[in-house]
């Protein structure tokens, strides 16, 4: 019990995000190989997908897959499949049509350089990629248990399909576009419904510290336009609540987070533990 | 063999397949919060009363046809089914936008973003493409008599058919300016635009069938053929003033009308070549596939009427 208790304590979270994310950003790359015809499709795809960030939601899945005792390798194509699906909405989200954002993780957007019809094309070849990915044999390591990985998989595939769609992330999308440059008050239920079907579950922690971050920091920092939510007039935590009342907010979410991860193995609870505690208190 | 195929009421075969397919596609769309998001995917994906009529739903029938070929019940085809209905409107979703072919009407109404919105189009084909992962895995029945390794082979099918290998391949030809080019460039966008969807809808109805590899192999390359075969001669039809209205023009400049025909027979012979694999063992169960190649190079009937009367 006291070697458990010790490693907890000296759990290097950092490095342990590093190696996460060098081993994301591996096989995120093995997807997609450079050079296949079209060329310029995959290199569109290639430059919104490898554009960096720090890959926490794969970092969140691949420590799930631990925390339930299973290997981590079992679990990358999923989380890869889960960047990509980001990576897509993250795209869409840019276009002109939507948000019409010129600078993401302090790059030129997807459509200000491939144009917007490769753009919109991008997004779409990464969302399907994530599923062939996902749904693929040859994606996983040759030691899954050849009888119940099939029908793991297929579980999985469905509730990634459901997060993401009409119900899910694009949901989100959508209320939120409603609510941009609408003059009445947001209530706090329609933006946390905003929140919690674009991100879900322990991740809407991370957005209410983005909201935060995107008041409070500069664009260089950000690695996106500052204060761009406030200047379209979109609905954020802060605006709402005012910067304490937010980062109270998130604190409430954090302990909620916390209090489900109370009937794991301390150890292998750590890394989920720790990235609750990053989401919710990061600077950047 | 034309005799046994023209005794093969392909229209009464379709008309009822359809109405399967319209009833799965409602019924896994139903109005829910957010309302205007579930209504322009309903837009996209359901007939409603255009002047152009019915929906053809040529993927659907593909796939349970080939189901259907190998013996196996058309419930375990008819989810996968529809869900290539709802990658094929994702994907026509997006090609109608204003930065692609800016089209105002698709099936003779209003096109998503026409009626929609541009954010609320991009988002509908968003929302589409998982929805059809969704319904699969959903509504297969699984794992009997459809085992879960097939149905993740379906599943990376579906995938990479609408994918940047595939038909955003396609698109992305299209875009750059493919069909200004020779035939083979036009034939290459043809493939990937259609050929790939086609080919994807015989090979889930095969997988889901119970086909072995080389069924598997024939069938794809039966879709395949008929796919580009259906597109050609939409092109054709319309040049000569009796098919769409909107069309790849450019697609008979670069060919030439009389190379265009040349290339249907031999997309024609192609696809009866394929189909007469199955004929010894199948027997009339290859027939609606035979049926299929005729209808695609004639479209000796008109579908919205069978349609309209079930």
């Amino acid at each position: 019990a006291t070697a458990a208790a010790s490693a907890t304590t000296e759990f290097d979270f950092k490095s342990y995000m590093g190696e996460r994310a060098a081993s994301v950003n591996r096989a995120l790359d093995a997807a997609i190989p450079a050079g296949d015809p079209p060329a310029a499709l995959h290199e569109a795809m290639r430059y919104a997908l490898l554009a960096g960030g720090k890959r926490v939601r794969p970092a969140l899945c691949l420590a799930a897959c631990g925390i339930a005792g299973g290997r981590e390798a079992w679990a990358m194509p999923p989380a890869a499949a889960v960047e990509m699906v980001h990576t897509m909405s993250l795209v869409h989200d840019d276009l002109p049509c939507m948000d019409d954002d010129d600078l993401r993780r302090g790059k030129p957007t997807c459509h200000v350089v491939f144009g917007e019809p490769i753009a919109v094309l991008a997004g779409d070849a990464l969302l399907s990629l994530a599923f062939r990915h996902m749904a693929s044999v040859d994606s996983y390591p040759p030691d899954v248990d050849p009888e119940k990985h099939p029908a793991r998989v297929v579980r999985a595939i469905g509730e990634l399909a459901r997060c993401i769609g009409s119900e899910g992330l694009v949901a989100g999308q959508v209320v939120d576009l409603e609510m941009t440059g609408s003059t009445e008050t947001v209530p706090l239920e329609r933006l946390e419904y905003i929140h919690l079907h674009k991100t879900a579950a322990l991740l809407e922690a991370s957005v209410v510290v983005d909201d935060i971050l995107d008041v409070t920091k500069s664009s260089e920092e950000l690695g996106k336009t500052a204060g761009k939510d406030l200047a379209s007039d979109k609905t954020t935590y802060p605006k709402l609540l005012g910067l304490d009342k937010s980062r109270e907010f998130a604190e409430k979410l954090l302990c909620d987070a916390t209090e489900q991860l109370e009937g794991f193995d301390k150890e292998k609870a750590a890394p989920l533990l720790h990235l609750a505690n990053y989401i919710a208190y990061r600077q950047n | 063999s034309p005799t046994a195929s023209a005794s093969f009421d392909l229209r009464r075969y379709w008309t009822s397949l359809i109405a399967a397919v319209e009833t799965e596609l409602d019924a896994a769309m139903p109005m829910r919060p957010p309302e205007t998001i579930h209504s322009a995917m309903r837009h996209a994906v359901l007939p409603g009363g255009g002047k152009d009529g019915a929906a053809k739903r040529a993927p659907p029938v593909l796939c349970v046809a080939a189901c259907e070929l190998l013996g196996a019940p058309r419930a375990a085809a008819l989810p996968a089914a529809a869900a290539l209905e709802m990658l094929h409107a994702a994907s026509l979703v997006h090609d109608d936008l204003p930065c692609f072919d800016a089209a105002p009407t698709r099936r003779g109404r209003p096109s998503t973003h026409a009626a929609y919105g541009t954010d609320m189009a991009v988002l509908a084909g968003d929302a589409l493409f998982p929805l059809a992962y969704t319904h699969v895995v959903a509504h297969t029945p699984c794992p009997d008599p459809v085992p879960h390794a097939v149905l993740l082979r379906v599943l990376s099918e579906l995938a990479r058919a609408v994918g940047s290998t595939g038909m955003a391949a396609g698109q992305f030809l299209d875009l750059a300016g493919a069909t200004a080019l020779g035939e083979s460039e036009v034939m290459q966008v043809l493939t990937k635009k259609f050929g790939e969807m086609a080919e994807c809808s015989a090979a889930c109805g095969a997988m889901l069938g119970g086909a072995g590899p080389d069924e598997e192999a024939a069938l794809r390359r039966y879709g395949r053929t008929i796919g580009v075969l259906y597109e050609l001669v939409d092109d054709i039809r319309s040049a000569s003033g009796n098919g769409k209205m909107r069309s790849n023009a450019s697609v008979l400049r670069a060919l030439g009308m009389e190379r265009a025909l040349g290339i249907v027979e031999e997309l024609k012979a192609q696809a009866k070549t394929e189909a007469d694999r199955f004929g010894d063992k199948y027997g009339d169960r290859v027939l609606p596939l035979y049926s299929f190649v005729d209808y695609a190079a004639d479209r000796g009937f008109e579908l919205q009427d069978a349609a309209a009367r079930p």
